[in-house]
């Protein structure tokens, strides 16, 4: 095999790779990538260099992680996992990344392509409208600071006390949509000037909504799926992939610089600025841990705010109440996020960096609706190829720290990207497939374009084979909002 | 020489990265400047009703570059707005200090009637570099997006 690194990688199974900390001054455990040998030959020198560096931080435990979409990124990689221990170990901005709390929703309907289809251009415009996507976007709701302090408190509850959804949502999204240990007081004025009218609004680069096919041929654990109203048949689904936008941007880029002063203080040097980290007890790290829940909070406000906004097109494209169109969330799950999670060795800070908590069947972490299939994982793919619905499983309990990937990962740069391609070229080519796509920028488009991204089956069944998710459905785009 | 920027194709996968030059501080900082304009719409569909004065400073200019570059992002986000153009005047006072004083100008974003592009979310400190060599200044620069 043929990889980008000079440093020894030993094969533990087929779909598991280590390097040892001896293939690195510092490190303190091993790092383990999970990849079949095709993508692990294909992923890019900086994963290796940087799941490295993440084994040097100080706390860490077991072994640094990356999953199979995993790329370059800020400080750790991109589909990075690593646990630290809560006393002794650190928390760091780089190992959660610049859009807290970005994650992946999924709501159902009982619509079939059939009734969709011949309203699909009506559909997509309805959503277009009412979601706002793209560089400078605001949303409808308007709030004071006190009111946007209430969201960065209470997440998705407060959107339903706004009436802004169902009660029976908040059962179906990761910590119900509300994450203890916020303090507001904690959060700068210029995160909360760039957050406070964003409520609502996709944003851009990969982020968007899709309006995607459950088809019965697809549903591969017909049982799990038909648990959280999966049903196939040409089922009409709606994804959604967005975060905390430049509000929790703002927090995480506050306290990169917070830390890089602090780091020296406690006598932490890291291999790369952006691995900037405080121990997690220490004044900093608490303040960041403290202002990252307001901005992961707001994440999942955000994912509610837009899924009152899809009930409310389809109501208006289809004469019929979201209710009574079954538009139930599937579930909304986090994949960049710190929290304190309890394993073997004790407490940890675990740092999922484009990676996607999962939970297996019997955790106590999961909700009743949940606990006996385990906690649905939503993977999304690039917007021509399709995404995944998939489960967490105990393998991934006891190998990865609850944590699978979270979606295809991307092989070409954008730059490069908008010169193979046109945006127009794009939206044509996806039309001649099925696919409608309503964009903002149609350069944004091009660099979103298929190719641009890792197959998304193979990435899948990556983690399938290595036991840390079970492939539950595919789903199958034909609608795309863009920013 | 004049400041100038381009985009490079194989530094940041997932965001957007560019090079801006210059024959002196003030031009490598201008052109920096375009750059991120032109990231997140073409500033030739953008009016300027919208204005507002920035001033810095800081001993450090990589430091200084940063936190300009970061204010454009912060008033696209706090002002719901998109740029024209930036016109900088950076001076060097007393005792090493950079000051940079400079007047924004753009509009209300309004995708009906502007070439909307990327909604960066901001600049990263990945491979950052501003650099002198001879008489030439460059920057790199990795923008989240």
């Amino acid at each position: 095999m043929k990889l980008n690194t000079h440093m020894r990688v030993t094969r533990i199974s087929n779909e598991v790779w280590e390097i040892a900390p001896s293939e690195k001054p510092g490190m303190l455990v091993p790092a383990r990538i999970y990849a079949t040998p095709a993508i692990l030959e294909s992923m890019d020198s900086g994963v290796f260099e940087q799941v490295t560096n993440v084994a040097c931080l100080p706390g860490i435990r077991r072994y640094a992680l990356c999953m199979p979409d995993g790329h370059w990124g800020y400080g750790f990689p991109i589909g990075g996992v690593a646990a630290f221990d809560v006393r002794s170990g650190i928390i760091s901005p780089g190992g959660v990344g610049y859009d807290i709390n970005c994650g992946m929703r999924l709501i159902r309907t009982d619509l079939s392509h059939e009734d969709v289809k011949p309203r699909l251009e009506q559909l997509m415009t309805e959503l277009f409208r009412r979601v706002p996507a793209g560089v400078g976007a605001s949303g409808f709701v308007r709030l004071d600071r006190s009111s946007f302090e209430q969201v960065m408190i209470n997440g998705a509850r407060w959107c339903i006390e706004q009436g802004f959804g169902w009660h029976r949502d908040l059962e179906c999204i990761e910590e119900g949509g509300c994450i203890a240990g916020t303090d507001p007081s904690k959060v700068s004025d210029h995160a909360v000037s760039r957050g406070i009218n964003q409520l609502g609004t996709l944003g851009s680069g990969n982020h968007y909504l899709e309006v995607q096919v459950a088809a019965s041929d697809r549903v591969f654990d017909k049982d799990i799926a038909a648990a959280w109203g999966i049903t196939g048949h040409d089922q009409i689904v709606v994804m959604v992939h967005c975060g905390s936008r430049g509000f929790g941007h703002q927090v995480a880029s506050d306290y990169l610089k917070v830390f890089e002063k602090a780091m020296r203080g406690y006598g932490i040097s890291v291999k790369d600025q952006q691995l900037a980290c405080a121990p997690f007890q220490s004044v900093e790290g608490q303040d960041y841990f403290a202002a990252m829940n307001c901005a992961a909070n707001t994440a999942f406000a955000n994912r509610q705010v837009i899924t009152h906004q899809i009930r409310e097109a389809f109501s208006s494209v289809f004469g019929l109440s979201a209710e009574e169109m079954g538009m139930e969330l599937v579930y909304d799950v986090a994949h960049n996020i710190a929290k304190v999670e309890r394993y073997p060795e004790g407490e940890l800070v675990v740092h999922r960096k484009g990676a996607t908590r999962a939970l297996g069947p019997g955790s106590a972490d999961l909700t009743p609706r949940y606990r006996a299939t385990g906690q649905p994982v939503i993977c999304g793919g690039s917007m021509e190829t399709g995404s995944y619905l998939l489960v967490g499983t105990e393998g991934a309990m006891r190998e990865t720290f609850a944590s699978t990937m979270h979606g295809a990962g991307r092989t070409m740069s954008r730059a490069q990207a908008k010169k193979t391609i046109r945006g127009d070229q794009v939206q044509r080519q996806m039309k001649q497939h099925g696919i409608l796509v309503k964009a903002v920028s149609l350069s944004g488009l091009a660099e979103e374009a298929g190719f641009a991204y890792k197959a998304i089956s193979e990435v899948v069944d990556s983690v399938d084979r290595a036991g840390i998710t079970k492939t539950v459905a595919e789903l199958r785009p034909i609608g795309n909002i863009k920013g | 020489m004049a400041s100038t920027f381009q985009f490079l194709d194989d530094i940041a996968v997932a965001d957007l990265a560019f090079e801006a030059s210059g024959g002196s501080i003030q031009e490598v900082f201008q052109g920096a400047t375009n750059a991120v304009i032109e990231s997140l719409a073409n500033p030739d569909t953008i009016g300027a009703t919208w204005q507002q004065a920035v001033g810095r400073e800081d001993e450090d200019p990589a430091a200084l570059l940063f936190d300009w570059l970061s204010d454009l992002v912060y008033w696209k986000d706090a002002a719901g707005v998109v740029f024209s153009k930036a016109d900088v005047r950076l001076t060097q006072h007393a005792a090493g200090v950079w000051k940079l004083n400079a007047r924004l100008y753009g509009e209300p974003v309004n995708g009906s009637t502007q070439e909307l592009r990327a909604d960066v979310k901001g600049v990263t400190k990945h491979l950052y570099r501003l650099a002198r060599d001879g008489e030439r200044w460059t920057a790199r620069v990795i923008l989240d997006v």
